[in-house]
């Protein structure tokens, strides 16, 4: 920490002090570095942080300066209204381009964003009022009281101060729960809106942050330059961004920052060639993307997991980390007990169609509150199919979902997830690129996506916010015993863990009803043990329980009521024990009497045991 | 009328080769999952290596084209090797790989043939068709002659052949596909050299449509994607309806707002895209959960 604090100094000292090394044409040079790399924040923010691709936000950057451009030459605003009103412009496209992220994502939206910055260079080299290909000249330059900032020098320090408080804020933003939710919603968007991000709202405010670093990098370009033209605003340029950004490193800021230097000092130094300098970043982009898909920002680490391949650097911690034992949930009293008059779920006459393949049909079923229902059928019987209707992952085709009482038919995954319905998902959908820690945080944010209004001016707010959900965290992580693995990300730890983990984070939703999709699948018999524990105290503490399982021992311990599925019907439903000896249930799991002798033996051994 | 049918006819040459350039997009993208952004630079340079020798080497028109296509057929085995470890894993990664190979392909055709285009004469010297007073050149009906040829090559190619079927695998499921014996990377290689080579057809016939330049290529893959984004992404039929309905939709943005076209072209696009995300033959495919 110390260091860091030490490096920063000597970093803003460097800053500071550059000017005096320069004379007044690397001066200008530097003024456009900043610039880009206040450009490549907004990149980052918007693709690499929340993965949505962005390739307008050249548009963004050229909306801003235009529109400073028209505001104060034929508008004849002061530089600073101008300013400020051009970034309201470049914020209103950026939604406007966010847009159709609602609905495509990917190379589908990068299509497009680049189809949208296409659409701008072609309406400023044509309109009259953009001043065509010739563009706008004589800007006049920000008025300062005491500065000339038509000096290239003071300019520079102007542009430092803007730098430093973004980049700071963008830092803020990613390390707070908007941009971990951003994360998480990049990582996996369905498992996303499963734990209540609302994911639309999350990829339009991904946009507004990217037009806002566009936009202010637009009005300072117009305000340094004083001229503003087509060119800037290429689909050249767009793609250079895009290599600042992929060299650098997307999903680290500093990275995005280090690549625009970088990159900018490599054009700099071939300006003369420009062709060389563009087949430069061209192959740079590709050996990036092939051999450290991180970028610069990532070699450190990759070269430290080189070197501890290679048998160098420190040895591993001390202590092997180590799975804890689950601490029960106090048990809720009869009180807190929920009102027992409406069933918690109740489904009625629900039908999933695929088109034509039909995965459910007619199906109605009732669990009331604290409940443990278990859910059993042969693979293909429609049981996660359920699970997807109740979660909001499907709109049924017809039937209505009920939820206490409250019709809750085809809401959205996150809104289910704010009405209290939580799951975990047959194959694990935990965060890669988060640590344990952070994919229980996401879960347990439970503001919604607007409250980031903060952000813009209450900070300290948002901290207190981010503080008290880390003592919560911490509190979830040490009843499910992974204190041990909070810093480390779910890929690295063995399969059973992760299957706790992702109960823990189903859990800190504090949901009504908990949806577990075959938790034990992969688990041995410590760990069935361990599972079945957790679920019988999660039921105690007042959570109502649906578990698909196909482990016939454990749901027959664990389950009050078992339904049955096969072929997207229900066909039996009642007690465990009631339930295994009915003749329709021994049928469907081991085919029909005439054709039993076709069915193995351990086929027989997996419906009992 | 008469105005609204020539406008017709004069959008649907340029849409045939935004046909075939989208044909190259779908035909890689079905195989290996993969958007391939270098795509429009391959048609650029292909439109180059075919005019240097129609017009410097003075070969036949065919003969400068078959050149062509095997010089891009060969960068397409090439991209797709160096971006080989990325198969399959991280799709926005390779993307991105794409757009870099993009970069570096238009700084080499600035470096070989210079920063200003060149204007390319047509090859069939015959004045245009009357046809009750419409006005058809007879290049034009050349390229959708081409263009109608290929299409039906490619999808023979993939329903009747093993090694097309083979490559239908490799899209469905390519774990699957690795297990019955198909060599997987063989499999992209192929799919890679003959998206290029579609590229190579499609710049070496937009060359006498258009001025051969080193940015063209941006244009041409951007509104060659574009249609296949809306005939349905991956789909044959598909990229052939979305390709000349891109050139029908510029064609008439020229008409009414001439320099705007670029503009009314892609916000039209966006607004489609929107509405029916999938395209017309798109498929939906089911979110697993």
């Amino acid at each position: 920490m110390r260091y860091r604090i030490g490096g920063l100094a000597a970093l803003a000292m460097a800053a500071w002090y550059l000017p005096y090394q320069l004379d007044s044409y690397l001066i200008h040079v530097a003024n456009v570095i900043i610039l880009f790399a206040l450009l490549a924040i907004g990149l980052g923010l918007t693709m690499g942080v929340a993965g949505q691709i962005n390739l307008a936000q050249v548009a963004f950057f050229g909306v801003a300066a235009y529109a400073t451009a028209i505001l104060t030459t034929r508008a004849g605003l002061g530089f600073w209204t101008a300013g400020l009103v051009s970034l309201l412009i470049a914020m209103a496209i950026g939604l406007l381009v966010g847009t159709p992220a609602l609905r495509m994502q990917s190379h589908y939206l990068g299509i497009v964003t680049l189809g949208l910055a296409l659409a701008f260079t072609n309406w400023v080299t044509n309109s009259q009022i953009a001043g065509g290909a010739e563009g706008i000249t004589a800007i006049p330059a920000p008025a300062f009281p005491g500065v000339d900032l038509s000096n290239e020098y003071f300019f520079y320090y102007l542009e430092l101060i803007v730098f430093a408080l973004t980049m700071a804020f963008a830092l803020f933003v990613v390390r707070t729960p908007l941009g971990r939710r951003m994360r998480a919603m990049r990582d996996d968007s369905l498992a996303a809106g499963a734990v209540g991000v609302e994911v639309p709202m999350l990829r339009m405010t991904a946009f507004l942050l990217g037009s806002i670093y566009g936009g202010i990098a637009g009005v300072l370009y117009a305000g340094l330059i004083r001229y503003v033209a087509p060119e800037t605003f290429s689909i050249a340029n767009m793609f250079l961004l895009l290599a600042m950004v992929i060299i650098g490193g997307r999903q680290s800021l500093v990275g995005c920052v280090v690549g625009a230097i970088v990159l900018m000092l490599l054009r700099e130094a071939l300006i003369d060639y420009p062709t060389y300098a563009q087949v430069a970043y061209g192959s740079v982009v590709v050996l990036i993307v092939v051999f450290a898909p991180a970028g610069l920002a990532g070699i450190p680490r990759q070269a430290v997991r080189l070197a501890r391949r290679l048998g160098l650097g420190p040895a591993g911690a001390a202590r092997t980390p180590r799975l804890g034992p689950f601490q029960p949930y106090p048990s809720a009293g009869a009180a807190e007990a929920v009102d027992a008059e409406k069933p918690m779920l109740e489904l009625d006459g629900i039908t999933m169609n695929f088109r034509g393949l039909i995965a459910l049909r007619d199906v109605s079923m009732t669990v009331d509150p604290g409940e443990i229902r278990g859910i059993v059928g042969p693979n293909g019987s429609g049981k996660t199919t359920l699970f997807n209707v109740v979660s909001g992952l499907y709109r049924p085709s017809a039937g209505r979902v009920t939820l206490s009482g409250v019709t809750v038919t085809a809401a959205r995954p996150y809104r289910l997830a704010q009405a209290g319905v939580a799951r975990t998902f047959q194959n694990l959908r935990l965060f890669p690129a988060l640590t344990v820690r952070e994919n229980v945080l996401v879960a347990l944010d439970r503001t919604r996506v607007w409250s980031s209004w903060r952000y813009a001016v209450w900070q300290l707010g948002v901290w207190r916010h981010e503080r008290t959900l880390r003592d919560e965290a911490d509190e979830v992580l040490a009843r499910f015993g992974l204190s041990d693995f909070a810093d480390v990300t779910p890929g690295a730890l063995p399969y059973g863990t992760q299957r706790r983990v992702e109960i823990a984070r189903a859990m800190a939703r504090r949901p009504r009803l908990l949806l577990l999709d075959e938790p034990a699948a992969g688990l041995n018999g410590e760990e069935v043990r361990q599972l079945s524990e957790i679920v019988r105290s999660i039921r105690a503490s007042g959570v109502t329980v649906v578990v698909i399982e196909h482990n016939m021992a454990l749901v027959m311990s664990l389950c009050d009521r078992v339904t049955v599925f096969a072929s997207g019907q229900i066909i039996a439903d009642g007690a465990p024990t009631e339930v295994a000896r009915a003749p329709q249930v021994i049928e469907a799991y081991l085919g029909d009497s005439a054709m039993s002798e076709d069915v193995p033996q351990t086929a027989t051994a997996e419906g009992t045991r | 009328m008469q105005v609204f049918l020539q406008t017709v006819i004069g959008g649907a040459s340029l849409g045939a080769i935004y046909a075939l350039v989208a044909l190259g997009f779908s035909l890689v993208y079905r195989t290996m999952g993969l958007v391939n952004f270098s795509h429009g630079n391959v048609v650029m340079i292909g439109a180059y290596i075919a005019s240097t020798f129609y017009l410097s080497a003075k070969l036949p028109f065919a003969l400068a084209m078959l050149i062509a296509l095997a010089v891009t057929g060969a960068i397409g085995i090439i991209i797709e090797r160096v971006l080989r470890p990325l198969e399959n894993k991280d799709f926005d990664l390779m993307l991105i790989g794409t757009i870099g190979f993009g970069i570096v392909l238009e700084a080499l055709a600035i470096r070989i043939w210079g920063a200003t285009g060149r204007a390319v004469p047509s090859p069939v010297p015959a004045p245009p068709l009357d046809l009750f007073g419409l006005r058809i050149r007879t290049y034009d009906l050349l390229v959708l002659g081409i263009a109608a040829a290929a299409s039906l090559l490619l999808i023979v190619f993939l329903q009747r052949t093993k090694r097309g079927a083979a490559m239908q695998a490799v899209a469905m499921d390519h774990e699957a596909a690795t297990a019955v014996g198909i060599h997987v990377g063989r499999s992209n290689a192929i799919a890679f050299m003959f998206g290029a080579a579609l590229a190579a057809l499609a710049g070496g016939l937009v060359g006498p449509l258009l001025y051969v330049s080193p940015s063209m290529g941006g244009t041409l893959g951007i509104k060659g994607f574009a249609a296949a984004i809306l005939g349905g992404f991956g789909s044959v039929p598909g990229a052939i309806v979305g390709g000349l309905a891109i050139g029908v939709l510029d064609s008439f943005a020229t008409g009414h707002f001439q320099g705007y076209s670029e503009l009314v072209t892609f916000l039209v696009f966006t607004v489609l895209i929107m509405i029916r995300p999938l395209g017309i033959f798109g498929e939906r495919t089911v979110n697993r959960a």
